[in-house]
């Protein structure tokens, strides 16, 4: 898949501003970014549920404004907000789903029962789609692409309100559509997710991509590719934060609490025993030290200038 | 064309799991014709209109045609506010079959609704069977009109269930009063009869009451009114499949 120039305005507000972009065949990407950075708009072009402004994209070589139907026929999509057939069944829905790509009988009835089982939703197939949990809602959305093998699968936040066993199992069955051959495009401002799915993270704000990589390339692209949580025995002082700034190495310090300090270095083992020796004469006790690699949050503020969390509370 | 019709039947299924809202619009209609119909028709003067009952009986089943018909347009609005109809825009067949089936369902659900009642007044006014196709036809073709225009209408009030809704009902409110669906034009006020003919619901009414053969010979001219029933349901229908798509893929807010 391949964006052009592509472009999604609302007034004078661009949902999506200018994207050129690649998706690879057989991949998961992930677009990471908070609320209002334009995935939606994104997969609802990619899928033509809207028609761009300006620009175009490819789906399987199928242009989304020129071959909308044909486009149609390959990508399937999974939205945020599971509504709309209020009065409907989980298994008629997914029955219908299954009919409208082209299954039929037996074999369209052995899948959807199939796929109620493993989304949990067989107890529940004959419940009203009002009568639904959030939860149970959410999960009969995504399984909806499951009834049959898009090949372009898109997921916009296909977790949200699902329980943390719900989430994994629904992780495990992205990671397996994947495995059969899919093209997989998940949308979320969910770290966790993004970290489990994504062969590449594309992070995006304001209607942007801002860098599209895998996790290993992002995380260590930013200076400061390590992460050293050091605590001490008693509140740090400014002159403690002013001897760890002017450690060689030091790339950034963030105080997280009044004893602990976060600490974004280059080479962690290089830097370690330089922040003992700066430490030593201000007669500071460490009390832990915890190396870690940089977050998806740290990747994202590195990117963005923005706190993933904040943007997303906000 | 496949796709279409497993949509259609999707959609037709649920609604007749709405069996409350048809019983409702059948109990509507019981009441109307039977305790309402009753009562207003005594005061109508026989040397002027020989069959009021029946002419207002009729007339009721042109309102409900009427209601059941905007449901169309409100089912455009609420489905782009519920999220039904962003599913239904990713799915395989193109806008115009979409824009198809919401009219074929909205026919279906007509029939419906107001067959029985129809089959019922023709039977207590003793017609012949041939009556019941024909004043079918008619209210379909009415139906079509109408659906039309509320899904063209849906159009201007898309981001706002609140103003759609308020749109129809002054909408209705015009169209139903300043029409010969409850009054014969040659009874009304030369003023209000002026208004009337400029109202596509008054040839629908006139054209059912003539497929009937109800007797007023001042009806307008059947083959007109069946022109302009035509051309209304037509026009509109077009305007409708030009404008919708447009409002339900944002073309119309960028």
């Amino acid at each position: 898949m391949e964006t052009f120039d592509l472009t999604k305005a609302y007034g004078s507000t661009n949902a999506l501003d200018s994207l050129n972009t690649k998706i690879k065949r057989g991949e998961i990407l992930v677009l990471l970014g908070p609320n209002g950075s334009g995935k939606t708009t994104l997969l609802h072009l990619l899928a033509t549920v809207l028609r761009p402004t300006r620009g175009t994209a490819t789906v399987m070589g199928y242009d989304i404004v020129k071959q909308p139907l044909k486009v149609r026929e390959t990508i399937g999509i999974s939205f945020q907000e599971a509504r709309g057939f209020w009065r409907h069944k989980p298994y008629h829905i997914l029955s219908f789903h299954a009919g409208i790509y082209g299954l039929k009988g037996e074999a369209k009835e052995k899948i959807v029962d199939q796929t109620l089982k493993d989304f949990d939703l067989w107890p529940s197939r004959n419940k009203r789609f009002m009568e639904l949990s959030g939860g149970q809602a959410k999960r009969l959305e995504v399984a909806k692409l499951f009834v049959y093998r898009p090949a372009v699968a898109v997921f916009d936040e296909p977790t949200a309100m699902v329980d943390l066993e719900g989430k994994r199992m629904i992780w495990d069955r992205i990671k397996d559509l994947r495995k059969a051959g899919s093209t997989v495009i998940v949308a979320t401002n969910e770290v966790r997710e993004a970290e489990y799915l994504a062969d590449r993270i594309s992070i995006m704000k304001a209607g942007k991509e801002v860098v599209t990589e895998n996790l290993r390339t992002l995380k260590d692209s930013i200076s400061g590719g390590d992460v050293v949580e050091v605590e001490f025995s008693s509140p740090t002082s400014p002159q403690l934060l002013k001897a760890l700034e002017t450690v060689p190495g030091t790339v950034r310090v963030s105080q997280e609490t009044e004893k602990a300090l976060k600490v974004f270095v280059n080479r962690s083992e290089d830097w370690l025993p330089q922040m003992m020796n700066a430490v030593q004469p201000l007669q500071t006790k460490v009390t832990s030290i915890r190396v870690a690699e940089p977050s998806l949050d740290d990747v994202f503020l590195h990117y963005t200038g923005d706190e993933l969390v904040k943007q997303i509370n906000a | 064309m496949r796709e279409m019709l497993s949509l259609f039947t999707f959609d037709l299924r649920e609604n007749f799991d709405s069996i409350p809202w048809t019983v409702y619009f059948w109990i509507f209609f019981a009441f109307q014709y039977f305790v309402y119909g009753q009562l207003v028709s005594r005061l109508v003067n026989p040397s002027a209109v020989s069959d009021y009952y029946f002419y207002y009986g009729t007339g009721i089943l042109i309102i409900m045609t009427f209601n059941v018909s905007t449901w169309a347009g409100r089912r455009f609005v609420e489905g782009a506010h519920e999220g039904r109809l962003k599913y239904l825009l990713s799915l395989p067949f193109t806008r115009g079959e979409l824009f198809l089936e919401q009219v074929l369902l909205g026919l279906a659900v007509n029939l419906i609704r107001i067959g029985p009642p129809l089959v019922l007044i023709l039977w207590l006014a003793r017609m012949p069977p041939i009556m019941l196709a024909t004043s079918i036809l008619v209210l379909l073709a009415m139906s079509f009109g109408i659906m039309g225009i509320m899904i063209s209408l849906s159009f201007i009030a898309f981001k706002s269930f609140d103003i759609f809704s308020a749109i129809v009902a002054s909408t209705s409110a015009i169209l139903i009063r300043f029409s010969t669906i409850l009054y014969p034009l040659a009874f009304l006020p030369s003023a209000y009869g002026t208004v009337a003919r400029f109202n596509p619901l008054t040839y629908g009414s006139d054209l059912l009451r003539d497929a009937l053969n109800f007797n007023i010979p001042s009806l307008l001219d059947p083959g007109f009114s069946a022109f302009i029933v035509a051309a209304v349901g037509i026009s509109t229908m077009t305007l409708g499949m030009a404008l919708v798509p447009r409002a339900l893929e944002g073309v119309k807010s960028s």
